[in-house]
């Protein structure tokens, strides 16, 4: 059996905006991107039949029942009764591979990924100091004291330690990521202008070795992704984004233990799903001309370029630092500023998804790649490389 | 004083782990099959599915396989700032065995991957528990 390859396309994207906080909800934050992105693709709502939500309770009301799928009951009821034919909670580049999947056997037909987040944070300081000691997950990460940052700082060292590797080297990501911000009018930090090595290496400790500015932002926000059947596509405003292959794989639970080692020459789940990408795309690595990479942390984007196979194991900061990932260089990654520098709205695996969506149109002003014709997206989440997701997407 | 920061949840599937730590034993489950030792533990060995696994004491002896020392804190934790976070590796074999826990009674600024550790049992009378803790060997 062979990929759907061209069978379905993105022809809807939306973004709300993306701020530190916003006075809306995160269901008010979804239906404007829901309907925003149908309206940029020229359809309607009783046009979706599939639908992709990382939220188990859109309208706030915590589940009853963890395995009731009360987020996508609630998406069917709030359409209108619509008949919803695929439904999937993968992480965005993964979502968008598996929807094109499903449209090509002829599952669905128009599939609607949509986010929005406000009034929480996941930064542990927003975690108050309880009346009584909280019951957590038998060997959660918590009982050490654990939190996302200090996970991705041990990743990080351990990095450092066998590759050589410097908070230096980590700071090129962060400079490389806020360049981009700067040409990008809707990013959260491209105002407060470029950052230096010394910036970014002297930025207050948040988890040894990871600074400030080794860190994704931690905001609200909004957005929304259709993708649809080849057929329906043409009929569309924009010229299709068409989805030539991808993958998603789940690696590890939930932030508790990893395998050693931690970097095996054959990488961990973004290796094998962005191998698995570019077999289907039959594409090669020097054919892509934009990317967006997962950037919670700058040693995240160090270990996708190493595990995609674009350099060697414990190179990706020299990778960054010749320029090869900033406008002008061979593949730029993360044009819109990425979580670092543009948004991370706790679920941001789709923003990277969109800004390569708008650099394959052509709509990214200032930051626009010239002439992009094929890009890749990858999402990763809940754990370091515990779960990944890449997909490769063309325009004519 | 009360103690604040989180505490497991103990169901029959893992409270021998916690029986174990009051008696300053710290157990996993070993597979009765294939001999290989399993952390963190699940209902069946990760090497070969089989559900036979026995709690089984370990050295405690480790190295440590990467650290962070962490700013800030959730909830209860935000008091203890800086402290350390260690992940370390027990010096059972084959499969290596990397235990998550915070450090305690050594230097921050001493901390350095392949320094040796051993696990600490930190009794917490209150609440008729007792935690794991890295400490230096």
């Amino acid at each position: 059996m062979t990929y759907p390859t061209n069978k379905a396309a993105i022809v809807g994207v939306y973004t709300t905006k993306q701020a530190r906080s916003l006075d809306r909800t995160s269901v008010s934050l979804q239906i404007e991107a829901l309907k925003g992105a149908l309206d940029d693709a020229g359809l309607d709502y009783k046009d979706v039949d599939g639908i992709v939500s990382f939220d188990p309770s859109p309208y706030g009301k915590p589940p009853t029942d963890p395995f009731w799928p009360v987020g996508f009951m609630f998406w069917a009821e709030q359409l209108g009764e619509r008949p919803l034919t695929y439904t999937d909670f993968s992480l965005a580049s993964g979502a968008l591979a598996k929807a094109a999947a499903a449209i090509g056997s002829g599952l669905c037909n128009v599939v609607a990924l949509v986010w929005g987040k406000s009034r929480w944070k996941l930064n542990p300081k927003d975690t108050p100091v309880p009346d009584r000691a909280p019951r957590v997950d038998d060997f959660s990460f918590e009982l050490a004291g654990a939190h996302y940052s200090t996970w991705y700082a041990l990743w990080a060292q351990r990095y450092m330690y066998e590759f050589g590797a410097t908070s230096e080297d980590l700071a090129q990501v962060a400079i490389n990521n806020r360049y981009h911000a700067t040409l990008n009018p809707d990013s959260i930090m491209g105002p407060r202008g470029l950052l230096s090595v010394d910036d970014v290496v002297n930025s207050r400790m948040i988890a040894d070795p990871l600074h400030l500015l080794d860190c994704a932002l931690d905001n609200d926000g909004g957005y929304a992704i259709i993708i649809a059947s080849a057929e329906v596509a043409r009929n569309c405003r924009k010229k299709p984004v068409r989805i030539l292959g991808g993958a998603e794989a789940f690696f590890t639970d939930f932030y508790i233990s990893v395998d050693d080692p931690w970097f095996p020459e054959d990488g961990k789940a973004v290796a094998k799903v962005g191998n698995m990408a570019f077999g289907m795309a039959g594409v090669t690595r020097d054919d892509i001309d934009v990317a967006g990479l997962y950037d919670c942390f700058t040693i995240t984007m160090l270990r996708d370029l190493e595990e995609l196979g674009f350099c060697k194991r414990g190179e990706a900061a020299d990778f960054v630092r010749e320029g090869h990932t900033r406008l002008g260089g061979k593949m730029p990654c993360n044009t819109d500023g990425g979580m670092l520098s543009n948004s991370a709205n706790a679920f941001p695996s789709g923003m990277h998804a969109i800004e390569v969506v708008r650099q394959l149109r052509g709509q990214c002003g200032l930051r626009q790649v010239p002439n992009a014709k094929i890009g890749l997206s990858l999402s990763q989440g809940y754990a370091v490389h515990g779960l990944a997701g890449a997909v490769i997407m063309a325009v004519d | 004083m009360t103690y604040l920061k989180p505490l497991p949840k103990i169901d029959p599937s893992n409270e021998p782990f916690w029986n174990g730590l009051r008696t300053h034993k710290f157990l996993v489950p070993r597979c009765d099959d294939c001999g290989d030792f399993n952390w963190v533990p699940y209902p069946a060995c990760r090497s070969c599915l089989s559900e036979h696994q026995t709690w089984t004491e370990v050295s405690g002896r480790a190295v440590i396989y990467s650290y962070s020392i962490a700013y800030g804190g959730a909830g209860a934790w935000s008091a203890e700032v800086p402290y350390g976070i260690i992940l370390g590796k027990l010096e059972e074999r084959p499969r290596s065995l990397l235990v998550l826990a915070s450090s305690v009674g050594i230097p921050l600024n001493s901390l350095r991957i392949g320094m040796p550790i051993k696990i600490a049992f930190e009794d917490i009378p209150s609440e008729g528990l007792t935690l794991y803790r890295w400490t230096a060997a």
